[in-house]
């Protein structure tokens, strides 16, 4: 007893009490009163557990046990089952965050969408004329195109008057406008925005059939989202394929550049933390004190947007000190099997030197054989010409059969140094500021009448790193600040000291070569999502393709911004695209998609040849971005919806639709409708958005969205007065909750939440594929996806039967990659004569909708499941789901697998893929052993076969396929490439190999044919934002308390963050204009206005400002003083600006793929002006 | 005696302590688990750092006071040799001190909760109406005690005290309270509405005081009840 009166308290309460109390006055004992244990037993007592996830928005792919009680979702907590990963390493479970484990707020929140919602006006004016015309078709032609009738619904868009309907008066209309759009305007006027399929792929694939059974297109979302690294189809000719977290835990060292690992990827962080007691060293380059910094031993704080600096002076230290110094044979002997460095380049004369031209190819030595022009050449033994196995030449062509491998047969020249005399100076362009191009001598040869190098030589030029007896000028030393990619050249650009660079850089290649590769880069949002981000990229890339880390385990790029991966691919594919029933469907890449509709491309004033290097042919002087773009499209280098200025199935209707459309092309009299994208003939007519929030989150350059292709008020300050507004008729959003993109709804659909509905979930973070299962059914009016777009589909197929019958779709193809349109433009020339497009006619049955989306149509075994190059024959798979899902009774899809549950679509994506039916993997990686000519026997797992019921069980490991390049098993973690490293299979690029070099016409252009660094644009110079006061770079990056617009309305987290919308700031900038924290400030520049308050830390580094990731308008956004209107997101700032090489097609890896090239929609070069504004906000 | 006046003083008293302690047990058998002042000192706690103990300690003394003067005859008092104007000098300046302190404890506790944005969030309609209850009870309560001072010269032991007593035997005597000025009339006619709404209000933590916490070790183990 500590006190006297403590003591004497306790020892008088004995006489008052009937209980025993111990001697030593600590405790005393009681008999019942337990009565008040029931309240917390019931607190905490469930009916049952059902096992789901999170959809849509989140990477983690983490398993959920969600708790019901009397019919109510009351909790979630995290699973703990996940399989082991083996013996000697951190395990997967248990996963998950605070924003998962709040989600279940969101079912009975107050801003679910409980009934189906339209537009009151637009509603009214439809029930009028539906009732005096008697039919919906005619009504919706009515209101779309009575200029009065339209004003008024597109102007009241996102002003509120959303009213109750039905669901069977929603379905109609939904109906009427899809059958009024393909009648007057076309199929290809339809399009639908749903992202990321890997969560939540049935119900992604549900809409995408719907859509690419009528002809409408999908628009990608990985290219616009920024999150697709162009670099890695460029360099790996793959949209994208990492390592999973647990294979953080096999490197030995780790850099993380650009991003923010416990932040972004939650769930996996641990793998880091415990790495570092495995001995792992962490570096984190990031500009502002992350929380990934809090976990590192060095941190690089390279200013925004000049990481590719420092990744090109690490490569200047990596080359010359392990490449020229000291020859590292474990580098020297990786470069060699597994990149273009041996590769021979050509050199053209210019200004009295010579710049690179293209790969030597073995047309170029005089064989004149099938794909001559597409085999590259290197120098080997005895310095003869030798065409190695395994380019692309040797992959769609006959005798390239049993030949598409990596195996060289010989040794070859790294460099010509010191083998031949001659050598030239190149020029190489630098967009550092400083003066001039450069000239450095590279070693070079003859090769008939060809003056060669190879791709080594030229690296080493553009690295700055010198060798005895070449001409041309070059840094002194590590301490030139003056000559590109010097250590001290660096630091003048990122501020980080020349010395900690080469350290660094030391250390990693040291590191590489004693652990033969285990040197990883997690690359990130930070680096990705810039203009030239691709550049920075490929900087990377050439640390780790240098040092052998590529194909390793704990070695290689781990890229995660978005990339969700949709393990069990070429099922999903197969059902979303219907390509069981019709084929090619139609897909957009997104950004320039919008780039066009929404008029972004008026306002980019600067001359598309600004941004080219003063190498370059003048390709593109004169010339507006917009006109690239068209270009691109009649290139046939990239789709474009609509194709055409005309309807596609009026083309449909000649005798030979194909013959025709080409006829009518190049007499004029038909145009792409991308040369004229504001002529209402080609505009965009219906959209439907579902898991996503275009308008809230991902689309960039939101005024502009609102002002043009919504037609309603904006925030823009100088809108375009010439330019249409109000294009869109229809924008449908189905969702659960009510964002910014429901508020700008014609219609909105009641959605189930990821608790209400079966379907299946997957992530690149870890290797299992599990379920969601609905642990109440959809309340309220809700629905799921599925059904909602069954039901569409229903009321449409009734409409339309009888108005449109059966029709021939004219859908128009670009060169696609992993097909051989890849080799379409040999040489990498853009064409100058117009290019015939690639044509297909597809029948549509356009009354038979319906049926054929709920059965699997015949040309899945008929025809195969093509992926990357190989088909799975899945006759065995059909027969079982045959008898799994029972058989369509009548109709068009009579004796057909049904498609008609959600379960079941579950079902058929897993038996129709490779990675979740070891049958086909196995069948696939024989296909492919017969092009390859390797032994590819043992890397698949027969025996895998999951069904759903199994990933309802627990989360299953899935097995090693064609789909992916990595190999895997329990006892493996994946890794990307391993099967190209192992098994000599060549990358899907131009040379079989990982690719310094580009030598297409464009790259050439822009000079990036080479790794270089491109500093963040001049937007004040390009195109003129200026501003008075504090002008910053204004960043976009994901916040703790958020996953996209997702959480950051949820109560709990609302109360667990600030709340509301903030934009973070440095102290001194703060200080500059008068900002305490806390205080409301207002964001302007060209696109718009945002208004928030502001969060001041020393976290933020001077001159930059974050206002986190879609902090939408739905939470505590007031009126603006600049506009007087409420007061814009987070991409009311952004804007679109498209870089032309992302838009190369038909040359090897640089060919089409939705999701895999295409211009991204970067938006981090932004710049903004930040005021001080009165602290009374009215809202 | 006017009908008014006996309903407030036979009626009410028993309806007050019908209500009281039936709502209690309706409170206690229904929300048992609401059984709480609902603090909000999470929100706010330099005020109410200084404004509750203000407010509750002067409470003590005044209900102390009350218990003294309502339940002590004068008889009692005179007996034990102290004279009535000992008496009175002592009831009215810890009476005044006690409800002066009472009083602006709660005018600090009130500007607290109307100031402070999440405690007056926190405020219910019936949080409101109570403080009126209370506030109104205090004032009166003060005044009645002024005037039976300096201002007044009324002696309420011969009044309101033996009604008070009455009404534990079953035998109020209205007719002294009937006598008593109006400030007295007042103050426990609003006396009685405080006690009724006892069981419905936040006031109800008031039978909740941990007056057993000192007196007991801290760990309790409580076995089941045998079935």
């Amino acid at each position: 007893m500590a006190d006297k009166g403590d003591e004497l308290a306790l020892r008088a309460g004995r006489f008052f009490s009937r209980s025993a109390t111990d001697p030593g006055l600590h405790t005393v004992y009681k008999t019942g009163g337990r009565e008040g244990d029931v309240f917390y037993r019931d607190r905490w007592s469930h009916d049952k557990v059902v096992r789901s996830t999170h959809g849509v928005n989140c990477t983690g792919s983490c398993s959920w046990r969600v708790y019901v009680k009397d019919g109510i979702i009351t909790w979630e907590t995290q699973q703990t089952d996940y399989p082991s990963v083996g013996p000697d390493r951190p395990e997967y479970e248990p996963r998950g965050c605070p924003r998962g484990a709040a989600f279940s707020w969101y079912t009975y929140s107050p801003t679910r969408v409980r009934h189906p919602y339209a537009r009151g006006v637009l509603v009214e004016m439809y029930r009028e004329a539906r009732a005096r015309l008697e039919d919906p078709v005619a009504a919706w032609a009515e209101v779309t195109t009575n200029p009065e009738k339209r004003a008024k619904y597109q102007r009241a868009r996102g002003k509120g008057g959303l009213v109750r309907i039905t669901w069977a008066e929603a379905t109609e209309i939904v109906a009427a406008a899809h059958v009024h759009t393909i009648q007057t305007h076309g199929p290809d006027r339809i399009a639908g925005f749903s992202p990321i399929p890997a969560m939540s792929m049935v119900s992604h694939a549900a809409g995408s059939r719907f859509l690419s059974l009528i002809g409408g297109t999908m628009l990608s979302f990985y290219d616009f989202y920024a999150d697709l690294p162009v670099a890695s189809p460029q360099v790996f000719g793959d949209q994208t394929d990492v390592p999973e977290s647990a294979d953080w835990w096999d490197a030995a060292y780790l850099i993380l550049w650009g991003s923010n690992v416990p932040v972004t990827r939650t769930p996996d962080a641990h793998y880091m933390a415990e790495a570092r007691y495995r001995g792992q060293k962490v570096v984190v380059v990031s500009p502002d004190y992350s929380d990934a910094t809090k976990f590192a031993d060095e941190w690089l704080p390279a200013h925004p947007g000049t990481d590719g600096a420092l990744a090109m002076a690490m490569g200047h230290v990596l080359l010359k000190e392990f490449f020229v110094e000291r020859q590292t044979p474990y580098f020297v002997d990786y470069v060699k099997r597994f990149t273009d460095l041996p590769f021979l380049v050509t050199l053209r004369p210019k200004d009295g030197a010579h710049v690179a031209g293209r790969f030597l190819t073995a047309a170029d030595l005089g064989e004149d054989g099938e794909g001559a022009e597409w085999k590259t050449v290197l120098l080997g033994r005895g310095g003869r010409p030798v065409v190695p196995n395994g380019s692309v030449g040797f992959r769609w062509t006959d005798s390239g059969r049993g030949r598409w491998n990596l195996r060289l047969d010989t040794d070859p020249a790294l460099t010509l140094h010191g083998r031949h005399a001659r050598t030239t100076e190149v020029l190489l362009p630098r967009f550092d500021g400083g003066p001039g191009v450069l000239r450095r001598g590279v070693p070079v040869t003859k090769v008939g009448d060809h003056l060669v190098t190879t791709v080594f030589d030229l690296l080493l030029a553009q690295y700055g790193v010198p060798r005895e007896g070449l001409p041309g000028t070059w840094p002194t030393g590590y301490d030139d600040p003056g000559e590109p990619c010097t250590p001290a050249w660096q630091e003048a650009i990122t501020s980080v000291p020349a010395a900690k660079a080469i350290r660094i850089a030391r250390e990693f290649a040291a590191t590489a070569e004693k652990t033969k590769g285990r040197c990883m880069i997690i690359l990130g949002a930070g680096t990705a999502q810039w203009f030239h981000g691709d550049t920075m990229y490929r900087a990377f890339l050439s640390l780790l393709m240098l040092t052998g880390c590529q194909g390793r385990n704990g070695g290689g790029w781990a890229h995660y911004v978005g990339q969700e991966k949709c393990r069990p691919f070429t099922g999903w594919a197969q059902l979303a695209s219907a390509l069981d029933w019709s084929r090619p469907a139609r897909q957009t890449p997104a950004t320039p998609y919008f780039y066009l509709h929404t008029d972004q491309w008026r306002y980019d004033g600067y001359d598309a040849g600004a941004l080219s290097s003063p190498l370059g042919e003048g390709a593109f002087t004169g010339r507006h971005t917009a006109e690239l773009v068209a270009q691109a499209v009649r290139n046939s280098w990239m789709p474009m919806a609509p194709a055409f200025d005309r309807n596609p199935l009026e083309l449909g209707e000649a005798a030979d639709p194909v013959a025709y459309t080409a006829e009518e092309l190049r007499a004029g009299r038909l145009r792409f409708a991308a040369d004229d994208p504001d002529d209402p003939r080609n505009w965009p007519r219906v959209l439907t958005v579902w898991r996503a929030n275009v308008l809230g989150s991902s689309g960039k350059g939101s005024e502009y969205f609102l002002h043009h292709l919504l037609g309603t008020g904006s925030g823009l300050p100088a809108p375009d007065g010439t330019a249409p507004r109000g294009k869109l008729d229809l924008l449908l959003t189905l969702d659960f909750r009510m964002t910014s993109t429901t508020l700008f709804s014609d219609i909105v659909l009641p959605a189930a939440t990821w608790y209400e509905k079966h379907d299946l979930s997957s992530t690149d973070m870890h290797p299992f594929v599990h379920a969601f299962s609905p642990a109440i059914s959809p309340p309220w009016e809700t629905k799921t996806d599925f059904t909602t777009f069954h039901a569409i589909a229903r009321a449409f197929s009734e409409l339309a039967g009888r108005r449109l019958g059966v029709r021939k779709d004219v859908v128009a193809v670009p060169y696609q990659h992993d097909t051989p349109g890849e080799t379409a433009f040999p040489g990498g020339r853009a064409p100058s004569a117009p290019v015939t497009p690639n044509l297909v006619v597809v029948e549509r049955d356009y009354g038979a909708v319906a049926e054929k989306m709920a059965a699997l149509g015949p040309l899945a075994e008929r025809s195969g499941l093509p992926v990357k190059g190989v088909t799975f024959r899945p006759d065995e798979e059909v027969a079982w789901l045959a008898q799994r899902c029972g058989l369509a009774p009548s109709g068009v899809a009579k004796g057909r697998p049904l498609l008609d549950t959600d379960a079941k679509a579950c079902e058929a994506i897993l038996a129709l893929s490779g990675a979740t039916n070891g049958r086909l993997a196995a069948q696939g990686f024989a296909e492919l052993a017969e092009r390859t000519g390797t032994d590819l026997g043992g890397i698949a797992h027969r025996d895998l076969r999951i069904t759903f019921a199994d990933t309802q069980t627990r989360p299953a490991q899935v097995g090693p396929s064609p789909e992916w390049s990595g190999k895997e098993a329990p006892d493996r973690r994946y890794s990307p490439f391993t099967v190209n490293v192992e098994h000599d299979k060549p990358w899907h690029t131009l040379t079989g190999r990982m690719h310094f070099f580009l030598d297409h016409d464009w790259m050439h252009e822009y000079g990036e044919a080479l790794p270089v660094y491109r500093p963040p644009l001049d937007l004040g110079t390009l195109v003129g934002e200026t501003g008075e006061g504090l002008v910053v770079r204004y960043l976009t990056p994901h916040s703790k308390w958020s996953i996209h617009s997702e959480y950051q309305d949820n109560l709990i987290m609302l109360t667990l963050s600030r709340g509301g919308p903030t934009i973070w700031m440095s102290v001194p900038d703060a200080a500059a204009i008068g900002v305490a924290d806390n205080d409301w400030i207002e964001a302007v520049n060209r696109n718009g206005v945002v208004v928030a308050r502001a969060v001041v830390s020393h976290r933020m580094p001077r001159g930059t400002v974050y206002m986190h990731h879609a902090q939408e308008r739905v939470i505590d956004v007031p009126l603006s003083e600049t506009t007087g209107k409420r007061g814009g997101i987070h991409n009311s700032l952004t804007k679109l600006l498209i870089k032309p090489t992302h838009m190369i097609g038909g040359y090897g890896q640089l060919s089409y793929g939705f999701n895999y090239l295409g211009p991204t929609g970067n938006q981090r070069d932004e710049i903004t002006v930040i005021r001080r504004r009165s602290q009374k906000v009215r809202y | 005696m006017s009908w008014i006046e006996t309903a407030l003083w036979v009626v009410a008293p028993y309806l007050t302590l019908l209500v009281l302690v039936l709502g209690l047990v309706w409170r206690y058998r229904y929300d048992r688990f609401g059984w709480t002042t609902r603090s909000s000192q999470l929100y706010e706690h330099r005020l109410l750092r200084i404004g509750s103990p203000l407010f509750h300690f002067g409470l003590l003394f005044v209900i102390a006071g009350h218990v003294v003067g309502l339940l002590i005859p004068e008889s009692w008092t005179a007996a034990a040799g102290v004279p009535e104007w000992v008496y009175r000098f002592f009831s009215v300046t810890v009476g005044v001190v006690a409800g002066v302190c009472t009083l602006a404890g709660i005018t600090l506790l009130i500007y607290r909760r109307r100031t402070t944005g999440p405690v007056f969030l926190a405020t219910t309609r019936n949080d409101k109406a109570m403080y009126v209850v209370l506030v109104a009870a205090i004032v009166a309560g003060l005044l009645a005690t002024m005037l039976s001072s300096g201002l007044g010269h009324h002696d309420y032991r011969l009044t309101v005290s033996p009604w008070f007593r009455g009404i534990w035997v079953l035998r109020p005597d209205a007719e002294a309270m009937t006598a008593a000025p109006w400030p007295f009339k007042l103050h426990a006619a609003i006396g009685m509405l405080l006690f009724a709404a006892f069981p419905f209000t936040r006031l109800v933590h008031a039978f909740a005081a941990p007056i057993g916490y000192p007196f007991r070790p801290y760990i309790v183990y409580r076995s089941r009840t045998p079935r």
